[in-house]
């Protein structure tokens, strides 16, 4: 039983009926409430399975497939993002890709926050140096790190040129948004 | 107006600006002292002990005289720099430091009193009576001290950070920095050019130089302009790099909207954290002085200044445009800048040389083996004595521009120590060998102050550091250039102000430190620099001593019969200018000012009137009060009596939770905590005590076994964070074979509490289909379920309350739907939603230990948890528990009821024996928690006593004297509630 029909009603990590989406000059950051997330570790001598045809990425990398997307959190540890896929039990489907593995539901541990660019990879990069002490031009599409924003702690994901993922504590959603937020208007000027 | 011809100044742009209230005009390029030469203002200031009249000494960042206070309202800014002030339209400025107005200020007294303010004088003269130290004199002294004011207003400004990373950071954009930042930019390298001017060019723009025989101004506009071209440069003005720190890392402070009446939109100042792979310090040099009798009055300044003065801004030093001016110089520099001034038709009326073989440039006097002995003009310079073979004769001059050599700007380059090197050919001390590592010092700050050798070698520079780094960069073309002569002697000062005479020759202007100040730091022995600079305040305050070190170590020098390396050199500390502790701080205040925690259920809380409390960077419900609630407590007393006769409700996503999976996932919590784990049957749940390595009790939570290889562990909310950390630590490096794996889910699940005799008719109304009965969920089980058809759920049927009690979990995203859904499925059970001060009571009242009891100084003996340190196995802290100064702790966790039972003993109160002597010999222990029991209807409290299991029923007092309080308490069993577990089981 992967799906569910309940009758509550969530809300997104911003507390709202529905993802928040706002532009700022050519950047848009969007809160993507529908990414599911679950953990995958390996076991001691267990190899590296291939979840939903995923090949598990190394150190300070991600990889995508369709709707589903890896990144290293850690020796022997990754998360795998599933979209569309937060309201339903993905971890579930996640252990049944890999029975072996220790698995464990991540989707509202966090807030995923997409930025995309209309204007290439400088809005981007401009926006990660006023955020993170991350290295731009070192960190190109299929990177992905785990570092500090105001504070807080944040994975950062590279998804393309353009685009970049910012996936924050799910508590600390309110003040990730204003972080990125008040970053991206500064840079409209 | 004394303004000259041509200059870097814009013509087409005036502004209006006013100093001390009367309005002047200046151009759009000059800075607030160049336009106020311009509008003959010699007089900026006072000087900070003697309040002298003091003009502007300097054209950059190293003035130590012309401070004002700008702006009005919260952005009035004291200690301001007028050589660095970028002028607008509108600038308000205000000089400093005076009592009445700056032309006859009352505390000018202070310099007729001169004697007794002389170096160490407040070491000396406030030691009788003691105690008149702290009552008068620091009072006093602290009230005549400092030079500006502050508004006391919050600032209203924006500041910001960033992060930059590059191959080669370039520190300055004279002739050497852009060399450098050309040859790695075209390389195709990373590159930072970051300068504090807001023009680029650094002394190109202020000498006559010519660069391919064209004013030098078009070479650096073409540079500019290739170096904007470039995608791999980003050049930075209005921006001072103003440390290194470790690995690589400069802090650079960008004066983003300084320049503008009010920042508008923008941030006013950005703090960037430059990780570079190399720098090239190319910050250029600072002139000095040599000190001479009267050598403060205002219009007396370095001649390099005057010269850029005149080239850069079109304004010339003087009151009028009569006036002459005069240079004093030991080398061929202040001829320079007679040249530059007569070009621009100033009436100089010659060069006063110390060498006797003085040379000639150009058709002015030459006064040859001459020195300046003595000034003369109250608010400014009107005459000066000039000697030759002690035959003296008095001039009548309206400036006078010192030239005393130039002093490499070595600070970045010894800001890891790294100790400057004494050059003699250069008469100055040159960065050292041992400097930060990657900063390679170019150009005038590595002595190669001629403008074709700053230029070559900060290409160099750029090449060595490029190659470094496997870049390989090549020459390229630079512009035909000079060296211009620059022959110098060792000349430091003007003898005769060493001694008791009343000359006296300033060395370091903003802290009035005189030569003779120096003699007396001498004849008390204060002879090591770093003993001289604290004995007479040399080089402090907000300049740094950038005009006055070196010269007063030659002074110093020459006391001591020693050299000038043998003497000492002082070194630099971050930071090069100041940096205004606004944009240290950064980023947001107030409530943004740090980030804020929201639990699943904040919004619902919000709505219900809740208010909030911050238990870390937790905002939580704290309680919420209801309509005719006159205070908290009436509110709190309402709620805890709610869950004790119904069901109550509370937000506890923020205890800690991590999942911990894995074949040794039990053997792994054997070892974390103190109590057995790995025997634990799947679908229960115990609670565990988790030791320090040192014995004392850490943290408590539960552990719940969801299947044979999977647990999930709560921890405290305050230790969340750490439990997983010492949890990651031990499973990485202490026991690496285990097969574990970890990861914390704290965010993930919303966590309600749903405590009291009610709770289990409440959540029979929304599991689906799940038998909660006692027999089949009893106390201390958990299991996964559904919830509200279909929604995936954890519940632990567990009690911080005492009562029947579980806690519900669901994906996060679902608690805010939970809370409204348990709320109206209980309406006609009374559900009741209570927050952290009912959790509080509700806890004391059953004798749960929290936070105030795992204060980091207690053991499980203490607790009464003594027996949970397994003895069947070894786990964190079980040796050292066992250790003799730990077992022998005799204070034991009870209970107290207060005597009256309306009188609160306070937590952190002393426990004494009644009628005891309360000092540390007779302390009995401390209460930790205390609190109103509404279900006893009187105060109570927890805490430690001596031997306090074996004290019941005996009367103690409870003092605290820092409120002069003590309570009569009666010694109870900490479990005022259902001490048999009967309700828990219910």
């Amino acid at each position: 039983m992967l799906d569910h029909v309940t009758d509550l009603t969530p809300i997104t990590a911003l507390g709202a009926a529905s993802p928040r989406t706002e532009s700022f000059g050519a950047l848009t950051i969007s809160e993507n409430a529908g990414l599911g997330l679950a953990s995958l570790a390996l076991r001691k001598g267990q190899s590296a399975p291939q979840p939903f045809g995923l090949p598990l990425p190394c150190v300070g990398k991600a990889v995508s497939m369709g709707a589903y997307a890896a990144f290293w959190t850690g020796r022997d540890q990754w998360m795998i993002e599933a979209t569309g896929k937060a309201e339903v039990d993905f971890a579930a489907m996640l252990k049944s890709e890999a029975p072996e593995c220790s698995v464990t539901e991540q989707t509202d541990g966090f807030t995923a926050f997409e930025i995309a660019s209309s204007q290439g990879a400088a809005p981007i990069e401009a926006l990660m140096r006023k955020l993170v002490n991350i290295d731009p031009k070192a960190f190109g599409p299929g990177q992905a790190t785990r570092t500090g924003l105001e504070h807080m702690t944040v994975f950062l994901i590279r998804r393309a040129d353009d685009r970049l993922a910012v996936i924050g504590m799910r508590t600390l959603a309110g003040s990730l948004w204003h972080a990125l937020a008040v970053a991206a208007r500064r840079l409209e000027d | 107006m004394t303004r000259l011809t041509g200059g870097l100044i814009d013509r087409n742009a005036p502004l209006n600006f006013t100093f001390n209230g009367k309005t002047y005009k200046g151009f759009q390029g000059d800075t607030l002292a160049s336009a106020l030469l311009a509008n003959g203002v010699q007089l900026m200031g006072r000087s900070f002990k003697y309040h002298r009249p003091r003009g502007v000494f300097a054209a950059g960042s190293e003035e130590p005289n012309a401070m004002v206070e700008l702006r009005t309202g919260a952005r009035q800014e004291p200690n301001t720099r007028a050589t660095v002030t970028e002028l607008f339209d509108g600038l308000i400025a205000r000089s400093q430091n005076h009592v009445g107005p700056l032309e006859r200020d009352f505390l000018a007294v202070n310099d007729l009193l001169s004697p007794f303010f002389a170096a160490g004088f407040y070491y000396k003269t406030f030691m009788w009576p003691k105690a008149f130290w702290e009552k008068l004199y620091e009072p006093m002294i602290r009230k005549a001290a400092g030079l500006g004011s502050l508004s006391m207003l919050p600032d209203p400004d924006d500041y910001d950070k960033g992060f930059l990373h590059c191959d080669l950071l370039v520190v300055g954009g004279g002739a050497a920095g852009l060399a450098a930042a050309l040859t790695a930019g075209r390389a195709g390298a990373e590159v930072v050019l970051a300068d504090e001017d807001f023009a680029l060019g650094g002394r190109l723009t202020m000498e006559s130089d010519l660069l391919d025989e064209a004013a030098a101004t078009d070479w650096i506009a073409s540079a500019k302009a290739e170096l904007e071209s470039l995608p791999n440069v980003r050049l930075m003005t209005r921006t001072t790099v103003f440390g290194v720190y470790d690995h690589g890392i400069y802090g650079a402070v960008e004066r983003v909207s300084d320049h503008l009446a009010v920042p508008g939109d923008k941030v006013r100042q950005t703090l960037w954290r430059i990780t570079a792979k190399r720098a090239v310090l190319a910050a250029g040099a600072t002139e000095r002085h040599m000190p001479f009798a009267d050598n403060d009055r205002p219009g007396v300044m370095l001649a390099g200044a005057m010269r850029a003065y005149a080239n850069r801004w079109a304004a010339s030093p003087v009151k009028q445009d009569s006036d002459a001016i005069a240079i004093f110089t030991n080398g061929d520099d202040g001829h320079r800048t007679a040249m530059d001034l007569i070009a621009k038709g100033a009436n100089v009326l010659g060069v006063i040389d110390a060498r006797d073989a003085a040379p000639r440039f150009g058709d002015y006097e030459v006064f040859a083996g001459s020195t300046v002995t003595g000034t003369k003009g109250r608010l400014g310079l009107t005459s000066i004595e000039i000697t030759r073979n002690g035959q003296s004769q008095w001039h009548n001059v309206g400036a006078l521009g010192v030239a005393g050599g130039w002093n490499p700007n070595v600070h970045l380059a010894s800001h890891h120590r790294g100790r400057p090197v004494w050059d003699d050919s250069l008469l100055a001390f040159v960065p050292g060998p041992n400097g930060p590592a990657g900063l390679i010092p170019a150009g005038a700050a590595a002595g190669k102050g001629g403008t074709e050798e700053a230029l070559s070698d900060g290409m160099r520079a750029a090449i060595t550091a490029l190659s470094e780094i496997g870049v390989t960069a090549s020459e390229i073309a630079l512009p035909k250039a000079e060296n211009m002569p620059s022959e110098q002697v060792a000349f430091w000062h003007v003898p005769g102000t060493k001694r008791a005479t009343k000359k006296r020759a300033w060395v370091d202007f903003q802290n009035d430190v005189t030569v003779k100040d120096i003699a007396l730091a001498h004849k008390e022995n204060m002879t090591p620099v770093e003993h001289l600079k604290r004995w007479t305040t040399l080089g402090m305050a907000t300049d740094q001593g950038k005009t006055s070190n070196i010269s007063a170590l030659a002074v110093m020098a020459e006391l001591t019969g020693k050299s000038i390396p043998e003497t000492g050199t002082t070194i630099f500390r971050p930071p090069y200018t100041g940096v205004s502790l606004g944009v240290l701080g950064g980023g947001d205040t107030g409530p943004l000012f740090r980030p804020r925690r929201l639990t699943p259920t904040h919004a619902w809380a919000e709505a219900q009137g809740a208010e909030f409390v911050e238990v870390g960077p937790w905002m939580r419900a704290q309680y919420f009060p209801r309509a005719g609630e006159a205070t908290w407590r009436e509110t709190v007393d309402r709620e805890v009596l709610a869950v004790r006769s119904g069901v109550g409700l509370c937000d506890v996503t923020t205890l800690g939770k991590v999942d911990v999976q894995g074949a040794d996932a039990g053997e792994f919590l054997n070892r974390m905590y103190s109590n057995m784990m790995g025997t634990l049957k799947v679908g229960m749940v115990r609670y565990g005590l988790m030791l320090r390595e040192d014995g004392h009790a850490y943290d408590d939570g539960t552990c719940a076994r969801m299947a044979e290889d999977h647990y999930v562990v709560t921890t405290t909310t305050a230790n969340a964070g750490l439990v997983y950390r010492q949890m990651e630590f031990a499973h990485q490096c202490l026991w690496p074979e285990l097969d574990v794996q970890l990861i914390s889910t704290t965010d993930a699940w919303a966590q309600i509490a749903v405590a009291g005799p009610k709770s289990r008719e409440l959540l029979t109304r929304i599991v689906d289909e799940f038998d909660l009965s006692n027999e089949a969920f009893p106390f201390m089980a958990c299991s996964e379920l559904t919830i509200c058809n279909g929604l995936r759920a954890r519940l632990f049927r567990i009690s911080f309350s005492g009562e029947l009690a579980y806690e519900i979990a669901v994906p996060a995203r679902y608690g805010h739907a939970l809370m409204q859904r348990l709320m109206e499925q209980g309406a006609d059970l009374n559900a009741t939603p209570y927050g952290t001060e009912a959790l509080a009571v509700l806890r004391i009242e059953k004798g749960h230990a929290a936070g105030a009891e795992l204060n980091g100084q207690t053991t499980a003996q203490m607790l009464g948890l003594g027996k949970m340190v397994s003895a069947k196995k070894d786990s964190i802290g079980a040796v050292m528990s066992r250790r003799e100064g730990l077992a022998a702790e005799k204070r034991r966790l009870v209970g107290f009821k207060s005597v009256e039972p309306q009188k609160q003993a306070m937590a952190g109160s002393h426990l004494f024996t009644e009628g005891a002597v309360q000092d540390m010999s007779t302390d009995q222990g401390w209460l930790t928690s205390s609190c109103y029991s509404p279900h006893l209807k009187g105060y109570i409290a927890l805490g430690f006593l001596e031997n306090g299991d074996t004290r019941m029923g005996e009367i103690i007092v409870a003092a605290n004297p820092v409120e002069g309080q003590t309570v009569k308490l009666e010694v109870v069993s900490a479990h005022f509630v259902d001490p048999e577990g009967g309700r828990l089981r219910a």
